[in-house]
C-alpha cells in the first residue's frame, strides 16, 4: 500500500520546485500588499515632499506668486551663511539638543534603575505618575510654568523671594524637556526588568556591588532600549514627533531652527528659503543620526536574532 | 550556649530585617519626594484653578485653597486678622477701622465689648483663612469656551485617525514580521530612516500639496488621511512585538487553510493586544494634543478647531490667571483620565530589542 502511494512521488518532483517558487512569489506578493499602505505613504508624504523641498530650495518660490518662481541656484544656501538669525536658530537647536537629551537620559536611566529595585513600593502608580507629564500638551505646560514663576503670585517666586524671574525663564525649556522623560523611562524600565535574575545572582556570588552590577550587567543588557530612548529623545529635541508629541505648533517649537523655518514660511511666504533651511536641518539630523548609529556598534549589544533572520 | 547563639542569630536577622525595612522606607520616601517635586507644577495648577480672584492676589493666603473669614458687625462685613496682644495671646479679631499706626478691631466672640484699640500696623497682620474650594472658575470657563463643540471636533479627528493608524500600522507590521519579500531588509531600513526625518523638511511641500494640489485647506483631511498610511515608529514597535510571537501558531493556522489576513486577525492580533493598545494610546495622546497640523490647516475654520488648538488662544482671551490655570486643567483632563484608566496595559509590553535588526 505504502509503496503504491509513494510511487508517484518521484514523478511529481519535477514540478515541485516550480510550485515552491510560486509559493515564494505568492508570499512576496501578499507581503508586499501588506506593506503597500506604508510604501504609498512613504512615497507621497515623505519622499516626494523631501525631493520637492530640495527642488524648492533652488528657487525663489513664493506662495502668493507661484508664476514668478525662478531657478536661482544656490542663492538660498548662500543667504543662510549671511543670515545671522538663521545661524543663531541653528545654534539654539543644537544647544537645546546637547543640553536636554543628556539630562533626560540620565534622569530616566536613574529612575528606571531605581524602579527595578524590589524595595520600592507602589511602583504601578508611580510609573504612571512619572509618565503623566509626558502627555501634557506644551501649551498647558506653558500656562502652568508661567503661573508658577509669576513675579507676583507664583509659588517659586514666593518660595525663594525672587523679584526678577528672568533666569527662571531661561530654565523653562529644560523643565519642559524633563517632563518628556516618560517614554524613554518606560522603555528602559521594560528592558531592565527583562534582564534574567540569574545574572545578578552570579555577579553577587562573585562579589560585585550594586554599582558594579548596574554598570556591567544592567546597562549592557538593556543597551538596545537605552539606544532606542536616545534616538526618540533626539528626534523630539530637534522638533520631530517620535513616540509622543508635545503638541507644539511650529511657530513655538522648542527647536529654534524649526520656529525660524515656519517664520520664514508664513511671515514672508518665502518658501524657497524655508525649504533650503529645512534641508540644512535635515542634513544636520541625518549627521547626528549616523553618528549615533555608528557609536551604537561600540556600546549597544544587539541580541543574536533567531534563525528566521532572513525576513 | 545553644540558646545564646540562636538568640544572636535571631537578633542578627532582626537587625537585617530592620535594615531592609529602613532601606525600603528610605528609598520609597526619596522617590516619592522626587515625584512630589516633579509634579509640583501640576499641584500649583489645580490649587490655583480652585481659588477665587481675590484669594489668588492675596499674598498671605495659605498654599491650599482657602477663603478669608469675615464677620458682620452692624450690617457691614469685616475681615478677620490674627492680632497679637501684649499678653502673648493671638486673637482672631475683625478689622473695623484700619489706620496706619493703630487700628480698631472687634472681637467676634464678644461683640458686646465694642471696639478694641490696637497699636501697630495692621498691614503686617496675617488674615484668618479656612479651607474652601472655589468652583466658579470652572463654571466661568465652561460658559466662555464652547467645550462640547471642541470636544466633538477633537473626538472626530481622534476616532478617524485612530482607525486609520491601527489598520495600516498593524497590516504593515505584519508584512514586515512574517513575509519574505525581496528587498525587505532595505525597506525596513527605509522605515527606520523615516522615523528620524524631521517634520520641518516635509512641511513646505505638504502644505503646497494639501492646499494647492488638493483642496484640503480648512478640512480635517490633512489631519486624518496621513494616518491611513501608517506611522514608522508604530510599525517598528508592532513589528518587534509580532516577531516575539511564536510562529508555530500561525503555521498551524495556515495548514488549517487560513489565509494571511485570517491568520493576522485570529492569531497575531489577539496575542499582541497590549502592544496594540499601547500604540493606540500613544496615537490618542498625540492626536489629542496635536497642534502643528491643526494650526496650519484649521486656522481658517474656527468652527472646526480642536481642544488643543483653542487653548493656544487662551493667553489672548484676557482670562485672569486663575481661569487660565482652569483652562489648563480642562485641556489635560481627558488625556489624564485615559492614561489612568489604561495604566494596566500601557507600555507594559514594550520591550525594545535591536533597532537595527
Amino acid at each position: 500500500m505504502f509503496n503504491v502511494k509513494r510511487a508517484p512521488a518521484p514523478r511529481s518532483r519535477s514540478p515541485k520546485p516550480d510550485k515552491h517558487l510560486s509559493l515564494r512569489k505568492y508570499e512576496a506578493t501578499v507581503g508586499f500588499l501588506f506593506l503597500l499602505p506604508w510604501l504609498l505613504g512613504f512615497l507621497f508624504f515623505k519622499l516626494v515632499p523631501i525631493l520637492a523641498a530640495l527642488g524648492f530650495s533652488f528657487t525663489n518660490f513664493k506662495m502668493l506668486e507661484p508664476e514668478a518662481t525662478r531657478f536661482i541656484g544656490l542663492t538660498n544656501y548662500l543667504t543662510f551663511f549671511k543670515d545671522s538669525s538663521a545661524g543663531a536658530s541653528l545654534f539654539g537647536s543644537i544647544s537645546y539638543f546637547l543640553l536636554s537629551v543628556p539630562l533626560e537620559m540620565v534622569i530616566a536611566l536613574f529612575l528606571a534603575a531605581v524602579f527595578t529595585s524590589e524595595r520600592l513600593r507602589g511602583k504601578r502608580i508611580m510609573r504612571t505618575l512619572f509618565f503623566m507629564p509626558s502627555i501634557i500638551p506644551a501649551i498647558a505646560i506653558f500656562i502652568i510654568i508661567s503661573g508658577l514663576i509669576d513675579v507676583n503670585n507664583g509659588w517659586i517666586t514666593r518660595l525663594f523671594h525672587l523679584s526678577q524671574s528672568t533666569p527662571l525663564y531661561s530654565l523653562f525649556p529644560i523643565i519642559l524637556s524633563l517632563w518628556t522623560i516618560g517614554p524613554g523611562f518606560l522603555i528602559m524600565l521594560g528592558a531592565m526588568q527583562a534582564v534574567p535574575k540569574e545574572l545578578y545572582e552570579a555577579a553577587r556570588v562573585d562579589g560585585a556591588g550594586p554599582i558594579n552590577r548596574f554598570v556591567s550587567i544592567t546597562v549592557p543588557m538593556s543597551s538596545p532600549a537605552i539606544f532606542f530612548s536616545l534616538v526618540i529623545n533626539m528626534i523630539s529635541a530637534f522638533g520631530g514627533v517620535a513616540l509622543l508629541d508635545r503638541g507644539l505648533s511650529y511657530s513655538q517649537s522648542l527647536s529654534p531652527m524649526e520656529s525660524y523655518i515656519t517664520y520664514q514660511m508664513f511671515s514672508f511666504s518665502n518658501l524657497g528659503y524655508a525649504s533650503a533651511l529645512a534641508w540644512i536641518m535635515f542634513i544636520l539630523v541625518m549627521v547626528v543620526t549616523i553618528i549615533l548609529f555608528r557609536s551604537a556598534r561600540y556600546w549597544v549589544h544587539f541580541p543574536e536574532e533567531s534563525s528566521d533572520d532572513e525576513i | 550556649m545553644k540558646s545564646k547563639s540562636s538568640l544572636r542569630r535571631q537578633s542578627s536577622t532582626l537587625t537585617l530585617r530592620a535594615w531592609e525595612f529602613t532601606g525600603t522606607a528610605l528609598l520609597t520616601l526619596f522617590i516619592w519626594i522626587f515625584l512630589l517635586v516633579f509634579l509640583s507644577p501640576l499641584s500649583y495648577m489645580v490649587v490655583t484653578s480652585l481659588r477665587s480672584s481675590d484669594e489668588f492676589r492675596d499674598r498671605s493666603a495659605p498654599i491650599y485653597p482657602a477663603e478669608r473669614l469675615t464677620y458682620v458687625y452692624q450690617g457691614t462685613t469685616y475681615q478677620l486678622y490674627k492680632v497679637p496682644t501684649p499678653d502673648g495671646v493671638i486673637h482672631d479679631w475683625a478689622l473695623v477701622k484700619p489706620s496706619r499706626l493703630s487700628s480698631q478691631f472687634i472681637d467676634p466672640a464678644h461683640p458686646e465689648q465694642g471696639l478694641i484699640d490696637w497699636n501697630g500696623s495692621w498691614r503686617s497682620l496675617d488674615g484668618v483663612f479656612h479651607f474652601r474650594i472655589y468652583w466658579d472658575n470652572y463654571i466661568n470657563i465652561w460658559k466662555a469656551v464652547d467645550y462640547p463643540h471642541l470636544f466633538r471636533n477633537s473626538l472626530i479627528i481622534v476616532v478617524l485617525s485612530e482607525i486609520g493608524i491601527l489598520l495600516s500600522s498593524i497590516a504593515v507590521a505584519y508584512g514586515f514580521s512574517r513575509f519574505r519579500i525581496p528587498g525587505g531588509k532595505f525597506l525596513f531600513f527605509l522605515l527606520i530612516a523615516t522615523i528620524v526625518i524631521p517634520d520641518s523638511i516635509t512641511l513646505v511641500p505638504s502644505y503646497v500639496i494639501f492646499t494647492r494640489i488638493l483642496p484640503w485647506n480648512g478640512t480635517y483631511y490633512p489631519l486624518i488621511v496621513p494616518a491611513f498610511f501608517g506611522s514608522a515608529i508604530y510599525i517598528f514597535l508592532l513589528r518587534q512585538n509580532f516577531r516575539s510571537i511564536p510562529r508555530d501558531l500561525d503555521e498551524a493556522a495556515m495548514l488549517d487553510g487560513a489565509g494571511p489576513l485570517r491568520t493576522l486577525i485570529s492569531i497575531i492580533i489577539p496575542q499582541a493586544v497590549p502592544a496594540i493598545v499601547t500604540v493606540a494610546l500613544l496615537h490618542f495622546f498625540n492626536t489629542w494634543n496635536e497642534l502643528r497640523m491643526a494650526s496650519l490647516y484649521l486656522a481658517i475654520r474656527p468652527d472646526l478647531q480642536t481642544m488643543a488648538f483653542s487653548a493656544q488662544a487662551f493667553p489672548t482671551y484676557g482670562f485672569t490667571p486663575e481661569v487660565l490655570q482652569t483652562g489648563a486643567v480642562m485641556l489635560i483632563a481627558i488625556p489624564l483620565v485615559i492614561l489612568f484608566l489604561s495604566q494596566r496595559f500601557f507600555m507594559q509590553d514594550m520591550v525594545v530589542t535591536g533597532i537595527e535588526k
